[in-house]
């Protein structure tokens, strides 16, 4: 039986903000939004949605006299996201031997 | 505007990984990237460093021009700095951008060692009555200009292995081994800080080409 896929994760601008946090230390609003190409108001939601459910921290500070939202993973999304590779790949293995038969 | 269900739509199991693999790709190429722009600074400073030590040394024959290398970082480390506060992706780290600023740091804080080091000892212990006695020992004698270059050349390669790139593992090889050379078949004293020029050049070419790749 097949793993059911985390939902939360399996969203295009969700999972893109997740690979990207997995790879860095932290990246700040501006940062996401350049390498997602998402619009603000898109983001901030799905970043939300992220936080809320602890995959990743959000803090909100300032650089100088400009507002500065930080984000990244937390040790709960890093389990998260790897779970969420492990069941892709068996569902790529199983639609791989599925079409072999 | 952007289409906002496209974005947060549901994936096939197939999209979903080539979007991971996607970005962390991107990542590591834009560190890379990235780094290409130091490498010219570095570069650029250390020909300039380098000819400029050489031609005054020859000119008036005084050793104590050595002492120019000192501004080298002093002059370089905030325009690094200067450069880092550019772009918005400078502001992101991750474990191989800190391993390469790593290498790079403690090259320089060895290479400031090394040469107050063998000053310090070959004023004191050699008993060499004036300060151009000393460096022009040291650039001659203690073979500094190839402890240095081989420093230099192992930094780069150790930074080629970080970023798992080829160019930046060769150009290494390149300044460490071609600059030992050099240094064998130059004469001494002023001569072999054409080793630093060529380290230089290598350096500043490993940018243009590393930056050319990931264009």
């Amino acid at each position: 039986m097949l793993p059911k896929l985390d939902p939360l994760l399996h969203s295009e601008l969700r999972l893109a903000v997740m690979s990207i946090l997995a790879g860095v230390d932290e990246a700040d609003f501006t940062y996401l939004k350049e390498q997602t190409g998402a619009t603000s108001g898109n983001l901030s939601v799905q970043i939300d949605k992220l936080s809320e459910a602890g995959y990743i921290a959000v803090e909100k500070g300032f650089k100088g006299k400009m507002p500065r939202t930080t984000c990244r993973i937390t040790s709960q999304g890093v389990e998260a996201f790897r779970n969420y590779v492990k069941s892709l790949k068996k569902y790529i293995g199983a639609g791989r031997k599925s079409s072999a038969q | 505007m952007e289409n906002t269900n496209e974005k947060n739509r549901e994936m096939t199991a197939q999209e979903s990984l080539s979007l991971i693999t996607e970005t962390l790709n991107s990542s590591r190429k834009e560190i890379i990237q990235r780094s290409s722009k130091y490498y010219i600074l570095w570069g650029a400073l250390l020909t300039v460093f380098s000819l400029m030590v050489y031609v005054l040394w020859k000119l008036t024959d005084k050793a104590a021009w050595n002492c120019l290398w000192f501004a080298l970082p002093a002059i370089g480390s905030p325009l690094a700095h200067w450069l880092s506060r550019q772009d918005a992706a400078e502001r992101v780290q991750n474990e191989v951008s800190r391993i390469t600023q790593g290498i790079w740091t403690t090259l320089g804080i060895f290479s400031c060692a090394v040469a107050a080091f063998t000053l310090g000892y070959f004023y004191v212990s050699e008993g060499a009555q004036d300060f151009g006695m000393s460096l022009r020992a040291i650039v001659s004698l203690a073979g500094l200009t190839a402890e240095m270059v081989l420093i230099f050349g192992l930094a780069e390669c150790a930074c080629g292995v970080a970023l798992k790139n080829w160019t930046i593992k060769i150009a290494g090889f390149v300044t460490g081994i071609g600059g030992l050379a050099i240094y064998y078949i130059t004469g001494a004293e002023y001569e072999q800080l054409l080793i630093f020029t060529f380290a230089g050049l290598v350096l500043m070419a490993t940018g243009l080409l590393v930056k050319r790749q990931y264009r």
